[in-house]
């Protein structure tokens, strides 16, 4: 996560300075403008998280406020080995973040590679394309339930107008994934194409030119110039996006409630289900740590393959 | 046949706008559908798809009626207004606050000796906030919250909102500051005027458009959240996403043209937003994802 970082903030422009270093006068006014943010970030946002560590060690039963609490060691850690409920949930949500996060980028970026040429209404196409990552989850859950309906849907419905078979989205078990899916790509393509057609608009035109007047063809300078002069941009949208997408849990709430059966349930889910439904707190704050532990093992997996990747290309 | 290159220019314009065109069927039918859902009888949606209204279908306002005079009506009243109290006030507190923190880490020099801070890391350690999975906090926030009182309060919910936006709109904010020269805050500092009151004076009318462009990110955000108000409130301080995720698990099924028109009760506010301030959602966006 820290590499996340320093890709994110090695971009900052150089800021603006009255001087050097904070004059006596101004020291009581520096702190009085920073500190509330730091100071409730320090208490609502990094307390509850060193909290949160602390009750992984913990039973914690939430239905008894008083007397529900007992040290329990590394038991929680021994039950999440054994769960295989668990290990369902982090599969769910490992493949929906690869499958998601990757079709997402390729659509985003196609888009926005369409979007990056001199065309009439730009403006209208970008307010369109805008618009599914504005609406609300919860709804867009029920959106995602009438669209996928087998007999009532319109999805199912232009399938058969085109004479290919009804596909059981939400009612088979290995069709629901996908499904969920595809609703969460419709809602999240938008984020991509914004951020990297921003990015696109962003390169410097005479390299194109100078490829154009060498006779590159289309392919070569999107290969070759595009892609690698794109990658920073790629690689933080594809990190915010999985960092996003590990959360799943609005859309999947609505769409099939983790069904049919567990099919569809995610960490998260889970999470809400031990905490929530079963107060058993302790094994809840286990199974958010996992879903942290595996967002930093899939941004440093992700950011130092791609970042070897781009040394070999050089 | 060889093409002329005007020719092969005009196949790629063609082939250009059909896909942009199909992708915005794709972004907007969904829409049209929950749009028509919503004024259509209940036989009209199990007889299986009807597209157009008058034509296929007989439209009616029977769902939005009994959406906004019916039994239901008052607690759909009170999470909307819940929603927009709690992501207004929210967002303002966070962009306010974000805002002079943003100030701060453009304009003065940190440096906390014990940690070897300084404004670099500041702004990482803020921002890395955003980077958690929101349940990792949520968990301990059930039991601040209950040891405070502040379960299902619009007090609590705008405590857990402002924290939860604030590292964006910091992140957003700092931004927009180093774009902003400093040499009229620097001339009424040497005219006498104090660092709060160049702020006030100069700086808040300068950076106006990045406080709004912020605000309405908060504000989307907020408005779309499920997670905490599941979580943290269950009736008072309950929020429209949660009313609305409530409604679709009723013993006698989902209904469909009720839960159209309740979607679009939270749907429409942020379409309207879409059309209306689409640069500064951008904008937004653009900066939180790439500086």
């Amino acid at each position: 996560m820290a590499n996340a970082a320093s890709t994110a903030a090695g971009t900052a422009a150089p800021r603006p300075t009255l001087h050097k270093v904070t004059p006596k006068r101004d020291r009581a006014a520096s702190y009085a403008f920073l500190m509330p943010t730091v100071l409730l970030i320090l208490g609502l946002s990094v307390f509850p998280l060193l909290f949160s560590f602390a009750l992984v060690f913990l039973s914690w039963d939430l239905s008894r406020l008083e007397g529900g609490i007992r040290f329990a060691g590394l038991q929680n850690f021994v039950t999440l080995f054994n769960d295989t409920r668990f290990w369902n949930t982090a599969r769910v949500t490992v493949i929906f973040v690869l499958a998601s996060v990757t079709l997402q980028y390729f659509l985003g970026l196609a888009l926005a590679l369409l979007l990056n040429q001199d065309i009439k209404g730009r403006r209208f196409f970008r307010v369109a394309f805008l618009i599914p990552m504005m609406l609300t989850p919860a709804a867009v859950g029920y959106v995602g339930r009438m669209l996928f309906n087998e007999s009532q849907g319109p999805i199912n419905d232009l399938l058969q107008r085109v004479g290919l078979p009804n596909i059981p989205w939400l009612s088979n078990p290995t069709m629901a994934l996908p499904s969920l899916i595809l609703l969460d790509t419709w809602e999240w393509v938008p984020f991509m194409i914004i951020v990297l057609l921003a990015g696109l608009q962003a390169l410097p035109p005479e390299v194109f030119e100078s490829a154009r007047v060498d006779g590159a063809g289309e392919w070569y300078i999107f290969r070759h110039i595009t892609f690698p002069m794109l990658a920073p941009v790629s690689i933080t949208v594809i990190v915010i996006r999985a960092l996003e997408a590990f959360k799943l849990f609005d859309i999947v709430m609505v769409m099939t409630g983790g069904g049919p059966g567990t099919a569809t349930e995610t960490v998260t889910m889970y999470a809400y289900t031990v905490g929530m439904k079963n107060g058993n707190l302790g094994y809840a704050s286990a199974l958010a740590y996992s879903l942290l532990v595996m967002v930093i093992i899939f941004t440093t997996l992700f950011i130092n393959t791609t970042r070897r990747a781009a040394q070999a290309e050089d | 046949m060889q093409l002329t290159m005007r020719q092969t220019h005009s196949i790629k314009q063609v082939i250009t706008y059909s896909l942009l065109v199909l992708w915005t069927l794709i972004c907007l039918f969904p829409i049209y559908w929950v749009v028509i859902t919503s004024i259509k009888l209940p036989i009209a949606v199990f007889q299986g798809p009807k597209y157009i209204p008058w034509v296929d279908f007989q439209p009616t306002l029977n769902a939005w009626n009994f959406l906004l005079t019916g039994p239901t009506s008052a607690a759909v009243y009170r999470s909307w207004i819940n929603s927009f109290i709690l992501a207004t006030t929210s967002s303002a507190i966070a962009v306010l606050l974000g805002g002079m923190a943003g100030y701060g880490l453009t304009r003065f020099h940190y440096h906390w000796p014990i940690l070897n801070w300084r404004n670099n890391d500041i702004a990482f350690y803020v921002i890395s906030q955003r980077m958690l999975p929101a349940v990792v906090v949520i968990i301990p926030y059930l039991i601040m919250f209950r040891v405070l009182s502040l379960i299902d309060t619009h007090q609590g919910m705008i405590l857990a909102y402002t924290v939860f936006n604030m590292p964006f709109a910091v992140w957003i904010m700092r931004d927009f500051f180093q774009g902003l020269p400093v040499d009229l805050e620097e001339s009424a500092l040497i005219d006498g005027a104090n660092r709060f009151q160049a702020f006030r004076h100069i700086v808040l009318p300068l950076a106006a458009p990045g406080f709004i462009a912020t605000f309405l990110f908060c504000l989307v955000f907020t408005w779309n959240d499920y997670l905490f108000s599941l979580m943290l409130t269950f009736s008072r301080a309950s929020t429209l996403p949660m009313f609305i995720a409530g409604e679709g698990t009723q013993s006698y099924g989902p209904q469909w043209w009720y839960l159209s028109a309740l979607s679009l009760l939270s749907i429409a506010p942020m379409i309207l937003i879409t059309l209306f301030v689409e640069r500064y959602i951008t904008r937004g966006l653009v900066v939180g994802a790439i500086k």
